[in-house]
């Protein structure tokens, strides 16, 4: 409508205010779901990435990321005779810390059997290991302690050499990185440990089929999916609260800029408004009349906002490659929709003064 | 007999109750025909805006009824009475009360869209009535950058465009030099004739009496002795008849501004000629010759 679009944009600098409180709102929310979405991805990465769609892991174990599982001996020659599996990739991991310059800093470390799979996905530089005191690390994190290929490290009680670098392999908890499964099994004095095998169904097989019909003593069989949803589940109780919270705060912030904005924009026109209610113009004619300015506000708003977060993402992620910012069209979307949200709220904090202004008032 | 436009019988205004209630209006009658121009006059806080805020919807009588064009607007629900004051009646403020944001035009067509004429037609309808209030030239310029006479002939043009029988005013002139007060009423009365709208003016001014058809005093909450205009038949000047100095002759009564005009309109001692003094003190009749 005419009059909603002239009384906003007659005020540049309230326009431009409003619109930079929701560009700021839509911006943070975005970038704090991007965020989230990061550390979602970064954590599912290895499973997403190792072969597979069955994973096989201790009893009552039911996720990858936080707890250690030790299969029972013999799992891996059952199932790899098993029925409509094509291939077992055994992995064993372990959650370790390592010691640099006195700098200590964890990492999940992952064994794997070159042969059969399950390294690193994204090696870009060097190599994988080929011996027993061998490492592939993440990129980011070698940089961060200033460790180049063939530098050496101290794995608990022993010396390692780093001899490749991978990418796209840091999470919320620290990074991953990769040695034979031989190096777990010294390391962690046991031999023949095995904690996962990630089998992959032959032709024809669906997951859930093979799921169904493997059974090893001592061991549950579960569909990758499922692992990577139940760590999720993990991450949420550490992360949902606290990047929720700082979602709602900043679209109750917001909600309010624009609200006061558009509240004190009202108020200024109160006899404007009061003259058109004289005239003839129904209460909820005036409601448009705000809260379509509001809805152009915030719409302005979160598309500056959107920008403002990829710009800001891309920043932070050239500056500590370590995050992952993964603003996903869904999200853009949800962002969208809550600035229209935020818009409709902030339209009924004038709602109220509009709703009791007296048209009879005008000729006072 | 002529449909009214106005019919308002008996109407009483109080605001709060008890001992600090305030009685604004009381006991009004007065009945205002198509094409009728009236002027309600009187002292501040004598209740003037309260009675015409009843007449225009936007306040509701304690006592009484009004029709308008013979709707009961003193009994409608509150839902009803938007369009009523839409569609029904033009509004014409002291302080004009343009929306700052829109230009001449946009402020006229935008009721005219109220109304639910489409944008162009309503454009349309508000450049023509703009025009003829000669502002043909303001069209597009905002509201600060126009006169005060441009910003209410905007207002007549926004009054009219949703074409009502009946034109409310609250002293439309006081925030206008007299010259140009006088000029706006003057307009406000002509394309006020030339439809056949009713118009009721609110105003101290006295400088516009002579543009009404009908002058009311009210006083305190009520309406007194009712003031005729008249023209002088020598000088041309509107006089109220209860003040003005009057001549019967062939059967009909004339009133006149002053006794130099009387006397020269019975143009000597022959004409047989019953003379009152000014109404406001009957007991002076002039005698003269
Ligand atoms: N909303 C209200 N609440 C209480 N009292 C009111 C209200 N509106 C008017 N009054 C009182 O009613 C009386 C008449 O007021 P009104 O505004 O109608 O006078 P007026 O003739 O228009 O005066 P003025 O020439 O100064 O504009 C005054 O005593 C005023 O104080
Ligand atoms: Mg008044």
């Amino acid at each position: 409508m005419l009059l909603a679009r002239r009384n906003l944009f007659r005020d540049r600098t309230r326009f431009l205010l409003s619109v930079l409180g929701v560009a700021v709102s839509v911006g943070l929310i975005l970038l704090l779901a991007g965020y989230r979405a990061g550390v979602y991805r970064q954590a599912s990465a290895y499973l997403d990435n190792a072969p597979g769609s069955v994973v096989v892991a201790e009893k009552g174990i039911r996720d990858f990321l936080g707890t250690s599982s030790v299969l029972p001996a013999g799992s891996l020659a059952a199932i790899r005779a098993a029925p409509g599996v094509d291939r077992v990739v055994p992995v064993v991991s372990q959650f370790v810390i390592f010691e640099r310059h006195g700098r200590k800093d964890g990492f999940f470390l992952i064994g794997y059997d070159p042969a059969s799979g399950g390294g690193p996905w994204r090696l870009v530089d060097g190599r994988e290991p080929r011996a027993d005191d061998e490492l592939v690390l993440d990129r980011t994190t070698a940089r961060q302690h200033d460790i180049a290929i063939g530098d050496e490290v101290t794995l608990l009680d022993r010396q390692a050499t780093v001899v490749g670098l991978a990418d796209d392999t840091t999470f919320w908890a620290g990074s991953i990185a990769f040695a034979r499964i031989t190096t777990l099994e010294s390391l962690l004095r046991a031999p023949g440990l095995r904690s996962f095998l990630l089998v992959t169904p032959a032709g024809g097989v669906s997951p859930e089929a093979l799921r169904g019909q493997l059974t090893v003593p001592g061991a549950d069989v579960l569909l990758k999916s499922d692992v990577v949803a139940n760590d999720a589940k993990l991450l949420a109780r550490v992360f949902d609260a606290p990047i929720g919270l700082m979602v709602a705060i900043a679209f109750i912030v917001g909600v309010l800029v624009v609200g006061l904005v558009i509240y004190t924009a009202t108020i200024e026109r109160r006899r404007e408004y009061g003259a058109v209610k004289a005239i003839g113009a129904r209460n909820r004619t005036l409601y448009r009349v705000v809260a379509i300015q509001a809805v152009i506000a915030a719409i302005v708003g979160a598309m500056a906002g959107i920008g403002l977060a990829i710009a800001a993402g891309a920043a932070l992620m050239s500056w500590r490659p370590q995050f992952l910012v993964a603003i996903e069209p869904p999200a853009v979307a949800a962002v969208l929709a809550s600035s229209l949200l935020m818009a409709l709220l902030a339209a009924l904090i004038p709602a109220r003064s509009i709703a009791r202004l007296e048209p009879a008032e005008v000729f006072r | 007999m002529t449909e009214l436009t106005l019919d308002v019988r008996d109407i009483s205004k109080r605001f709060g109750d008890g001992e600090t209630g305030v009685l604004a209006v009381r006991d009004v009658s007065l009945a205002i025909e198509p094409g009728e121009i009236v002027l309600i006059m009187g002292p501040s806080g004598s209740g003037k805006t309260t009675l015409l805020s009843m007449m225009g919807a936007l306040l509701r009588p304690t006592s009484g009824s009004i029709h308008l064009d013979g709707m009961p607007i003193s009994m409608m629900s509150e839902d009803r009475l938007p369009d009523i004051r839409l569609r029904q009646i033009g509004f014409i403020f002291q302080d004009f009360n343009l929306l700052s944001a829109l230009t001449t035009l946009e402020n006229v067509s935008v009721v005219a869209e109220l109304a639910g004429v489409k944008g162009r037609a309503a454009r349309g309808r508000a450049q023509a009535l703009l025009s003829d209030l000669g502002l043909g030239e303001r069209l597009d310029f905002l509201p600060e950058k126009l006169s005060g006479g441009e910003k209410q002939r905007v207002a007549i043009a926004r009054a009219l465009v949703n074409d009502p029988p009946l034109i409310l005013a609250d002293e439309p002139t006081a925030n206008l030099d007299s010259k140009i007060g006088h000029e706006i009423m003057r307009l406000l009365r002509a394309v006020a004739k030339q439809e056949g709208r009713s118009v009721v003016i609110v105003s101290h001014d006295e400088r516009i009496r002579d543009i009404a058809d009908r002058v009311l005093w009210l006083e305190d909450g009520a309406l007194r002795d009712i003031v005729t205009m008249a023209t002088d038949p020598v000088c041309g000047m509107a006089i109220e008849r209860e003040r003005a100095v009057s001549a019967a002759r062939d059967g009909e009564t004339w009133y006149f501004c002053s006794r130099g005009c009387r006397a020269e309109y019975l143009g000597g001692p022959t004409a047989e000629a019953v003379i009152e003094g000014p109404a406001g003190d009957r007991q002076a009749a002039d005698r003269e010759r």
